[in-house]
């Protein structure tokens, strides 16, 4: 992602952009009058009364913290959910459905030469029945229904994460090619070899729920609530001090802010001096049970399809059933529950005689036909252009049909991560607009409260105005006082949500298992989102939009007391005392 | 040779108060000396803090016009009429009207402040910081100059707001009813101050008042009663 970020052609006229407008508001903030700064920061800290803006910032840091935090967790369950998909399934993929696509590897050469795309790789696909005796005493036999896969290892390697969500072979040093290879020591030399599989863990195995043990950093929780309170405690520090300059016995009073300075300060390093030591916790999680050890047997059963789309037949009428004693050589978990509780991966060929795919010659007054596959999975280097890449391999297809005339009307289905994602990534674009649409309701209204602090403290403070036009300000100048005062309380505002958002999903998981083992509130079952960690991924685009949106509503919502200001006629506030 | 430096040529001033249109000042012609000590003495209500406002580019004339230093000050840009209040006007008013949050020094400095850039003040502070702390030492203020305008006494107040009129040396100097919110004793000192601003200093000083006793003190009196000047200038 990051070098996603950094290879974006907009990165360079954003990042001169972004200089130029700094240092012109460097330059205004320079060139602007001194007055405006010193007045600015009275208004805003000096004594009790300050505390009315101070708190109107805490709606802006709420709503930069959660807008950062909410929508960094749901894109990275956008983000894991793309990660699952091209793991198990691809980015794009040429769906031919049941009847199955001839002359597969040149169409896969076409689509591979498409810009953008990375590789590309044939699968056949077919309904099955799984049988398998249990490794447990005492359980009978087991039925389910399935999905059989058939892939060619190496290619598929390439495709994304399919190989970490192997369970026996993760990381270990092998051969893409060799994943559904059995090896050795889980074939008994007595029995004949039969071909590997791959099983998806729900299918393999059964819920069960299982103390598991986890490493967690011990003491982040308690370093970021510190944090946090020390930060609340500074901003206190600044009252206690502003105040006690307007105080008589002022000298007590500044004693008094000294002593809870060093307090904070001593809470600060105490905080950093917590340890955070990784300590292993145990935890009660639903897990799946594999219910066959790798190396034993397991017995798919599927219908083929013939070329023509009729169902293989024997005698009678009945449809022919074609069986495969295949041998577990792994299990797969990748999360995504569909794949997980109906793949079962075998190698293309195997696939390919099962489901009826295989190249046959003509017989019994059968024409001859040629392999075929059920699907082509296309990886692409930019999964954003999956809709506009989709499109090009439509186009790509329609120029095949047009040079192999005996690939004959096909109707193919093209679809993106996204589109087969679509229940899921619909549930978080709702999830998304919904917290978004609240948030902005919080910021309409956060922005309201600035516009009517900033009028009140224009209003308040008329006689100030008329003094200061009185002394030669301008009417612009005052005006923009107290657009400075609105920006300062929602920088003041960004800050706060801003470190407070970044704090917590840098401690998200210790957070969490604090929560969970202190309170009892089980904030994220794993179980249920299969993540084994909360997901997240910080936006940087997203952060500098939320912060620079939140300063500008603060100081365009500032303008009714910058307009009450700027208009106001000196004689009108001097006038009457 | 006695110079003009400031002319008023029929200033009229309305205010619109809904329907009603009150005319406060009506046809107000007179002239003001480099160096000269000039009071309006009118009773309340006889618009004479209205004059002064029209005189120190406080405020517009419905007619009429001000020649400040020669310059017609109302055909000028409302830009020029602000550096000249900042730069060659001083106010004071009856009510002091010293920023409560700022400190009499800060008070003191606040013209200097207002047309110093952020990027140019670390440079120029000092400058400004050692010519206010000596005019509010002239005053008698040097022990309260980190004090906040609240903790001083009436007189104290005044002489601070003095200090803000003439720290940068204004040409005129504008005092709306300087002693009206003092007792005797307290406005006498004030006045001993313009007096004595005006005779050694050279500054041209107007006032408003409606104290006989006060206006007995200026060079010349003029004499303002429901808008109209008595004597002409």
């Amino acid at each position: 992602m990051q070098d996603q970020w950094l290879a974006s052609p907009w990165l360079i006229p954003a990042v001169i952009a972004g200089v130029f407008v700094a240092l012109g508001l460097l330059a205004v903030v320079l060139w602007t009058p001194v007055y405006k700064h010193i007045i600015c920061l009275k208004y805003l800290f000096c004594g009790w009364k300050a505390v009315v803006p101070m708190v109107s910032a805490l709606p802006a840091a709420l709503g930069v913290f959660l807008l950062i935090l909410v929508f960094a967790i749901m894109d990275g369950f956008v983000a894991e959910t793309r990660e699952m998909t091209r793991g198990t399934l691809a980015d794009v993929i040429v769906d031919a459905h049941m009847e199955g696509l001839p002359y597969y590897d040149d169409l896969v050469r076409q689509i591979e030469n498409i810009e953008g795309v990375q590789t590309a790789t044939p699968i056949v696909q077919a309904y099955a029945v799984m049988r398998l005796k249990p490794r447990f005493a005492g359980i009978k036999p087991l039925v389910r229904p399935c999905i059989l896969i058939g892939i060619r290892p190496a290619e598929k390697a390439e495709m994304g994460r399919f190989h970490e969500y192997l369970q026996r072979q993760r990381g270990a040093e092998y051969l893409a090619a060799d994943v559904l290879h059995v090896p050795e020591f889980l074939r008994p030399r007595s029995e004949p070899p039969h071909r590997g599989c791959i099983g998806g863990i729900g299918l393999i195995g059964t819920p069960m729920p299982k103390k598991v043990r986890e490493i967690v950093q011990a003491g982040a929780e308690w370093r970021v609530l510190l944090w946090f309170m020390t930060g609340l405690a500074a901003v206190i520090t600044l009252f206690v001090w502003q105040a006690s300059r307007r105080r008589h016995g002022r000298r007590l009073w500044q004693i008094a802010a000294l002593v809870w300075a060093l307090s904070v300060a001593a809470l600060a390093v105490a905080a950093a001096l917590i340890p955070v030591v990784p300590t292993e916790v145990e935890r009660t999680q639903v897990i799946d049970l594999p219910l066959l050890d790798y190396g034993a047997d397991l017995v798919v059963s599927t219908i083929p399809v013939r070329p023509s789309g009729a169902l293989e037949v024997e005698a009678g009428g009945i449809p022919k059933v074609s069986s495969r004693v295949l041998t577990l050589v792994d299990t797969f978990k990748s999360g995504y529950w569909e794949a997980d509780s109906t793949n079962v991966y075998v190698d293309f060929a195997t696939a390919q005689q099962m489901a009826g795919m295989e190249s046959q010659s003509a017989s019994d007054g059968r024409p001859a036909a040629p392999a075929r596959a059920s699907q082509i999975q296309v990886k692409i280097a930019d999964p954003a252009r999956g809709p506009e890449i989709a499109r090009k391999i439509e186009a790509a297809w329609r120029q095949f049909v047009r040079e192999r005339p005996e690939v004959g009307f096909l109707p193919l289905t093209v679809n993106t991560w996204q589109t087969q994602q679509r229940m899921i990534l619909t549930v978080v674009e709702v999830e998304r607009n919904i917290t978004a649409l609240m948030l902005g309701m919080m910021f309409l209204g956060f922005g309201i409260l600035i516009a009517l602090i900033s009028y009140v403290m224009a209003y308040i403070k008329s006689r100030d105005v008329g003094i200061l036009k009185a002394v030669g300000a301008r009417d612009v100048g005052v005006g923009s006082l107290f657009l400075g005062y609105g920006f300062i309380i929602g920088l003041l505002g960004t800050a706060i949500g801003l470190v407070g958002a970044l704090l917590m999903l840098h401690y998200l998981d210790p957070i969490e298992i604090w929560v969970n083992s202190t309170l009892g509130i089980d904030v994220f079952p794993r179980e249920m989102y299969y993540f084994d960690h909360i997901p997240q991924h910080l936006s940087r685009e997203w952060c500098v939009a939320v912060c620079v949106g939140v300063l500008v509503l603060s100081t365009l919502a500032s303008m009714a007391g910058g307009l009450l200001a700027a208009l106001k006629q000196p004689v009108e506030a001097l006038r009457y005392e | 040779m006695s110079e003009t430096i400031l002319q008023a040529h029929g200033l009229t001033k309305d205010y619109v108060m809904g329907a009603t249109r009150l005319r406060v000042l009506h046809q107000v012609t007179l002239s003001v000396e480099r160096g000269e000590f000039l009071c309006i003495l009118g009773p309340s209500g006889s618009g004479k803090s209205t004059l002064l406002h029209l005189l120190g580019l406080l405020d517009r004339p419905t007619e009429g016009s001000v020649i400040f230093e020669g310059q017609d000050a109302f055909a000028r840009p409302k830009r020029w009429r602000d550096r000249m209040r900042n730069e060659a006007i001083g106010f004071v008013f009856q009510f002091y009207y010293l920023m409560p949050d700022l400190s009499v020094l800060e008070n003191t400095l606040l013209p200097a402040m207002i047309r110093t850039p952020l990027v140019k003040w670390p440079l120029a502070k000092r400058r400004h910081r050692e010519r206010a702390a000596q005019v509010l030492a002239d005053l008698g203020l040097a022990e309260r100059m980190l004090h906040l305008p609240q903790e001083l006494s009436g007189g104290e107040r005044q002489r601070a707001a003095l200090a803000r009129a003439l720290v940068h040396e204004p040409r005129v100097l504008f005092a709306d009813e300087p002693t009206g919110n003092l007792d005797t004793a307290t406005g006498a000192e004030i006045m001993r101050v313009l007096a004595r601003l005006n005779k050694k200093g050279g500054l041209t000083v107007v006032m408003v008042t409606h104290d006989e006793r006060v206006a007995a003190q200026a060079d010349r009196v003029l004499r303002l009663r429901d808008g109209r000047l008595l004597h002409g200038a």
